[in-house]
């Protein structure tokens, strides 16, 4: 092996072990399948998929260093591009932070190559490269050479002329004169020296791009002054661009506006008790989960419709928000945090509707801690985001909660980073949420995020675009999953007044290098948060305060048990720390509709309240007990009987008594035409309190049966490409890599080869193949391929390759006579054709 | 972690009495919280933005509200709440409503974003004059109230610092021989002073009128006092010629049948909102004499009018007087902005505490009815239903028994309908006083039951308000105005008086029931539970049978 590789293949080739399990755990989509040589991956490493997948994935400051090498020669020695990142005048920042851009893409394989040349991968290169359609953060238009490729070799005399250089007939020596001369900063400068003023405006305008202008047909003179000496140069029929090496000659030969070496401080902080932030943390994961219970309370009977498009509608989401008492977005938060704990689904049946799960009758019965941890870990890796319930999606659907469409792949990543960044603060300190957006955004910034405005007009009628370091408007899906996650997480009480607390620093708490933490880690995570969280939560209590007001008070949190049986007993008037509840002759009847006694009220009243039961109190359930069940309904025969004679007088009597249609059958027996059920509800209305009995003539309990979906599970997360390998996974690859590669690569005993027997396939190893149909496809020659197709058929054909990309050639098939496309690892070997064979 | 305070979702709070520092804490938010209900082991408070402003225009700060309820906290309280707090307290102050001494009276703000904006308001706008600067804008003096009023309703109160004239001087003495202000009392005099105008609220038999007094003694100026009814302002004049340095002849009585402009007058609401031909004849009186002090007894009942009289006058001292900031009809905020922020209230329970009111058994009678009655009850038209049921045979033979029960103690019969109290009198042999009473005619009847002439007076609901019964020991509510709790409160003071001999009152409600009764009685009764008073209900039956037995 020579000294210094020639390909990204040889280069990797050279790296330890570790270095390509690094690469292949910041790119996994590399590992799937794995490659069976480092030639594969190399290939596999550059081709475009991949590569946009980890340019998406740089950091600001090392996005920057790879669209400077995109704007640089090819190779570029370092020093070159540390003068494009630092400007001629040099930037200490820059220099101190740029090794380890160069580092990071190096470990990326996005740049291979000693320093002196540094190389950008092909694909990486034409992404990032400044093109007419796709315009570079840089601002920079192409060079001289690109632009003028196109223009008559006459017009160029002209700007050769008028730009004072000598005359040359050759258009390459043309365009090198005119680079050479843009390139020379004291040339270049008296030049300019010459220029009208309006001139050098139109340059400042386009110098940090976009570098399009719009002319007329008849440029301004002091347009026509710049296009003569090629200093705008055309770009199609009404624009023009200002070349890159002026650009870069006019910026100080930086290619990027501003360059961020280091991340923006997470400032300014605030820094609490952290006994405060845990306690005010701590209060909210307890509201999280009243709130969760109140919503499967709210739906014990059965849920609202599943929408025929999937999901509820904005109606039943305004009403789910009326009955937790907030507002829609915030509703749509605790549903899909519930659907994705799996405590709510959709029943399935004909008449779909949302129910809690049988899994939400075993969370309740959970304690608090145990409750909390499994709404967290469910937040955690959801991919399903509340946040865009309401809008509209690309496609103008508009999104519904507990709908489809919801799922935004990044939002676990996104959500971990941002807790992460919390994490890394003192506890108890809080920053705003702009510096962790800002933060965010650095890291992983949207590649042509930033804002190209629209082609200025170089009349000077459109206005300037902003410089190219204006950070983008905070809108972006990241940015708004990171603003959704500081709010969601300060909801279920991960922070606190801004801050993480103790007990979220616990679900961050996870073996070293996990940067996807699996479903098991996740919830192992999650209870350990929890564990800590509980001598937080407040302790349950078992007793109220009964007052002469009619009201109990709470002062905290009750006993499930204790808190059911009072919710029958009792309407909650209000909520928070303490539990008030009042006691109305309805919600007397309630209890005794549900099959208590007078007797056993009091008694229950008597062994939880901490103070005596109030004498009105009392009197109010003897006398709504008296009253109940005192007149008797049948269900099948639908009759009022009463003891009470002048009481079934008194009903008849009542006009209001008239839609019942009642008839006295006896002294103490009214008949009625009503289902019994309009009947019990019509005489309730009239003020009565009558109670069904059965066809044995005993009091029929009503109470509503709870509803629940079948068996469900929580929505699968649909993370965003393949799951991070695991470490073993990753040698194993590594040595699978190696394998291939020795063999593929071994220096064998030269065997003489002999030439393929006629007929038989030829035989080539596939980085031999890979290099002659990359060939072909620029000196348009034709190759003799042998080809294995899907069911194992060996063949041969003659084709014409035109793309070779992703791992397949597309080509003209001779054989075939049409253009068809071939996986390279189906082609077992290539031979060049003779000239005349075609 | 363990405070006495629970902080509720819906800004209520909560505060345990029985906990160690309940004391404290209770001083530390009354400031800014109204007592809501006060019930004998739980007290609820409500943070409302009046409050929170209440609070500071007695020179508290939104730090010392949060402190409070984060210190005697026992959770955490909602971030949220506490942001809201120091929202809304940081909108009152921004406006100020000064003297300008070129311009007259000027708006000036600290915030100018908030003058922009209210100055947009259309109903601002006539309101004001020219921009001075960009801080200031002159305010026509007439519209001192109306401004005020309409900032408030914009949610940016404005503070008055535009000062009081000092009206006519009059000298005006307390004449304390014998007797003193009580500290309660003295406070409330020292705090409506210190504020410049302002609301004292003080329960029923708390003797309000001498916190008047003491105003008038502390302004030494002409005064003008509102009174609900004529008997009320004979009352009121009684008070100050026995308490003050006055005489009969520096106090006017300006109502229906006199009209007298004295030093102090004392009106009634009735003449002052009397309308003929669509304007008010009695107006002038505002302006007859250069005022010093106005004084609003009962603001709870002030009538609308009355508000909009009152915008004109904010110029002078005005002090309003009360036993509750409830007003049925929602007005709490034009007394607000109009009369003055909260100075001073104590608990009702408190100041019985302290023995300067007298302890009260409330017990609901509960009447069973005929069948007759019940079937009459039930075919009676919904708007009858009421009137029936309060008036049935089966409760004037309940009520009859218990004022037998009570004889020889001096019993008040409380009623709304006149041919029931008529035919109660007849029953009872007691004189009954009613719209037609005349005044002579009612001070006559009051004098001889305060003398003890007779033991049992029959009133219908014109009794309800600032008449003085020192002796009434029994109070037996047959009817009422549907639900008011107003009128309860005023009720159940006319026995709270404290008693020579330190007897229990008592007071009873006869209820129908199972009617419409026994709702807005219900409805009365959460009123008085959440004042304190434990009541207790008993069956009339049972009431009666034990009289038998004795």
């Amino acid at each position: 092996m020579t000294g210094t590789p020639r390909t990204l293949a040889e280069e990797l080739r050279t790296r330890p072990d570790g270095g390509l399990i690094g690469l292949l755990r910041a790119r996994p989509d590399l590992l799937s399948p794995v490659p069976g040589d480092v030639t594969q991956l190399a290939t596999r490493a550059g081709t475009r998929a991949s590569v946009v997948r980890a340019v998406e994935r740089l950091d600001r400051f090392v996005l920057q260093t790879a669209e400077a090498l995109a704007v640089a020669p090819d190779p570029c020695p370092y020093d070159t591009l540390g003068a494009l990142m630092g400007g001629e005048a040099g930037d200490r920042a820059v220099a101190a932070e740029l090794p380890r851009a160069v580092a990071e893409l190096r470990a990326q394989a996005l740049v291979w190559g000693p320093d002196d040349r540094l190389r950008l991968v092909r694909t990486a290169r034409e992404l990032l490269a400044p093109s007419a359609a796709h315009p570079s953060p840089t601002g920079l238009g192409p060079t001289v050479t690109e632009a003028v490729a196109g223009m008559s070799p006459g017009r160029l005399q002209e700007i050769i002329a008028a730009a004072g250089l000598p005359t040359t007939h050759d258009p390459v020596t043309a365009a090198a004169a005119l680079t050479a001369l843009f390139r020379d900063r004291e040339r270049m400068a008296a030049l300019l020296d010459t220029a009208p003023a309006e001139s050098v405006a139109v340059l400042d305008k386009l110098l940090w791009g976009p570098p399009y202008g719009g002319v007329t047909d008849r440029p301004a003179p002091h347009l026509q002054w710049l296009l003569d000496r090629g200093l705008l140069l055309p770009a199609g029929a009404r624009n023009v661009v200002l070349p890159r090496e002026a650009a870069l000659q006019l910026r100080g030969g930086r290619a990027h506006h501003t360059t961020e070496p280091a991340p923006p401080p997470l400032s300014p902080t605030t820094e609490r008790d952290p006994q405060l932030v845990d306690n005010a943390a701590a209060s909210q994961a307890f509201t999280a989960l009243a709130t969760v219970e109140e919503l499967l309370k709210e739906w014990d009977l059965g849920g609202p419709a599943v929408l025929r498009a999937g999901g509820m509608s904005v109606r039943d989401l305004k009403r789910t928000a009326a009955a937790l008492d907030t507002t829609e977005q915030l509703a749509a938060f605790w549903l899909e945090l519930s659907y994705g704990a799996g405590l709510i689904a959709s029943d399935g049946e004909a008449d779909e509707r949302f129910a809690a799960t049988p899994a939400a009758e075993e969370w309740l019965q959970l304690p608090d801690p145990e409750r909390w941890a499994a709404l967290v870990a469910g937040w955690l890796r959801a991919t399903r985001t509340p946040g865009v319930v309401g809008t509209a999606d690309a496609k103008g659907r508009a999104l519904a909660a507990l709908g489809p469409h919801l799922d935004r792949s990044p939002a676990p990543e996104v959500r971990r980073r941002a807790l992460a960044l919390l994490a890394g603060l003192p506890p108890g300190t809080s920053v705003p949420g702009a510096a962790v957006l800002a933060r965010l955004q650095w890291e992983r910034p949207l590649r042509g995020g930033r804002p190209v405005a629209g082609q200025v007009s170089a009349d000077g009628a459109g206005d300037a675009a902003g410089p190219a370091g204006t950070p983008a408007p905070a809108d972006d899906l990241r940015s708004r999953l990171a603003q959704w996650t500081l709010t969601e997480a300060e909801l279920l009480g991960v922070t606190g007044r801004g801050a993480l607390s103790s007990h979220g620093r616990g679900l961050l708490d996870l073996p070293e290098d996990t940067t996807a933490p699996t479903p098991a880690e996740t919830d192992a995570a999650a209870a350990r948060a929890a564990a800590r969280l509980a001598p937080l939560l407040p302790e349950p209590l078992d007793h109220v305060l009964l007052q002469a007001d009619l009201t109990a008070v709470a002062p905290g949190p009750l006993h499930r048990p204790l808190a059911e049986a009072l919710g029958v007993l009792a309407d909650i008037e209000s909520k928070g720390g303490a539990t008030v509840y009042r006691f109305t002759p309805g919600s007397v009847r309630r209890a005794l509709d549900a099959g208590r006694s007078a007797a056993e009220l009091q008694e229950f009243l008597t062994a939880h309240s901490r103070t005596p039961v109030p004498q009105p109190l009392a009197y109010l359930i003897d006398d709504v007990a008296r009253r109940h069940g005192h007149l008797r309904i049948g269900a099948a025969a639908a009759y009022v009987r009463c003891d009470d004679d002048a009481l079934l007088s008194e009903i008849l009597a009542d006009r209001r008594a008239a839609p019942l249609r009642l008839r006295r059958l006896a002294p103490t027996v009214l008949a009625a035409q009503t289902s019994p059920d309009q009947l019990l509800d019509g005489l309730r209305a009239m003020g009565y309190a009558p109670a069904a009995e059965s066809a044995a003539g005993d009091v029929l309990i009503a109470r509503a049966d709870s509803y629940r979906t079948p068996p469900r599970t929580a929505p699968t997360p649909v993370p965003d490409g393949p799951p991070s390998p695991d470490p073993t996974l990753l040698a194993a690859a590594v040595r699978a890599i190696r394998a291939g590669d020795l063999a593929a690569t071994a220096e064998r005993k030269p065997v003489h080869a002999p030439a393929p027997a006629p007929g038989s396939l030829p035989r080539t190893t596939s980085a031999e193949t890979l290099a002659t149909m990359q060939a072909a496809v620029l000196t348009h020659s034709a190759l003799w391929i042998g080809y294995v197709n899907a069911d194992g058929a060996a063949s041969q054909r003659v084709i014409a390759p035109v793309r070779v990309e992703g791992g397949f050639v597309t080509a003209y098939d001779h054989t075939a006579d049409e253009v068809r496309t071939y996986p390279l690892h189906r082609i077992t070997g290539v031979a060049e054709l003779a000239d005349d064979s075609v | 972690m363990n405070g006495p305070l629970i902080v509720q979702s819906d800004k209520t709070l909560l505060l345990e009495v029985d906990h160690e520092l309940a004391d404290a804490c209770r001083r530390a938010i009354a400031p800014f919280a109204e007592l809501e209900r006060a019930p004998e082991h739980i007290h609820t408070y409500r943070v409302t933005p009046l409050g929170l402003w209440n609070a500071r225009a007695a020179g508290h700060d939104a730090e010392q509200v949060v402190d409070a309820l984060v210190q005697f906290s026992r959770y955490p309280v909602p971030h949220a709440l506490l942001v809201d707090i120091a929202e809304t307290m940081s909108r009152y102050g921004r406006l100020t409503l000064t003297k300008h001494p070129a311009h007259g009276l000027v708006l000036t703000c600290t915030d100018r974003p908030v003058l922009e904006e209210i100055l947009r308001s259309k109903k601002v706008q006539p309101l004001v004059g020219a921009r001075l600067d960009p801080d200031t804008v002159v305010v026509h003096p007439s519209e001192r109230g109306q401004i005020k009023q309409t900032l408030l309703k914009l949610g940016w109160p404005a503070e008055d610092l535009a000062g009081y004239v000092d009206g006519e001087a009059h000298p005006i003495e307390l004449r304390e021989d014998g007797w003193a202000l009580r500290p309660y009392q003295q406070q409330a005099v020292e705090g409506f002073w210190h504020g410049g105008s302002g609301v004292v609220v003080l329960p029923c038999g708390a003797g309000k009128t001498l916190v008047g007094a003491g105003a008038m003694a502390q302004a030494k100026a002409t005064t003008l006092i509102l009174v609900t009814n004529t008997v009320s302002a004979r009352q009121w004049k009684h008070e100050l010629v026995k308490r003050t340095s006055l005489t009969e002849d520096e106090i006017g009585e300006y109502s229906g049948t006199k009209k007298e402009i004295r030093p102090v007058t004392i009106a009634t609401y009735q003449v002052l909102t009397t309308k003929r031909k669509g304007v008010y004849p009695h107006l002038e009186l505002f302006d007859s004499r250069d005022w010093g002090l106005v004084v609003y007894d009962e603001v709870h009942l002030l009538p609308a009018p009355v508000f909009k009289f009152t915008a004109d006058l904010q110029a002078r001292r005005r002090l309003g007087l009360t036993a509750t900031l409830v007003r049925e009809d929602g007005r709490e905020s034009d007394v607000f902005s109009l009369i003055g922020p909260k100075r001073f209230d104590a608990p009702w329970k408190e100041i019985e505490s302290q023995g300067y009111i007298a302890p009260a058994d409330c017990v609901e009678v509960r009447v069973n009815l005929t069948g007759t009655e019940r079937l009459a009850y039930a075919t009676a038209e919904t708007e009858e239903k009421y009137r029936y049921c309060a008036t049935t045979a089966s409760k004037q033979y309940v009520t009859e028994a218990l004022v037998r029960r009570h004889e020889g103690e001096q019993t008040l019969v409380i009623g709304q309908y006149i041919d029931q109290l008529d035919e109660l009198g007849e029953h009872l042999d007691a004189p009954v006083i009613k719209g037609e009473t005349t005044n002579a005619q009612r001070e006559k009847l009051f004098d001889a039951f305060r003398e003890g002439e007779i033991s049992v007076l029959v009133v219908s609901k014109v009794a309800n308000f600032s008449i003085d019964l020192p002796e009434a020991t029994v109070a037996i509510q047959v009817s009422g105005t549907f639900g008011s709790r107003q009128e309860e409160a005023q009720r159940l003071g006319r026995v709270l008086r404290p008693k020579a001999d330190g007897h229990e009152a008592r007071f009873y409600s006869v209820v129908a029931r199972d009617t419409i009764d026994q709702d807005f009685a219900a409805h009365r009764q959460r009123f008085l539970a959440e004042q304190g008073y434990a009541y207790r209900i008993v069956d009339a039956d049972e009431l009666l049978a034990a009289d038998e037995d004795v």
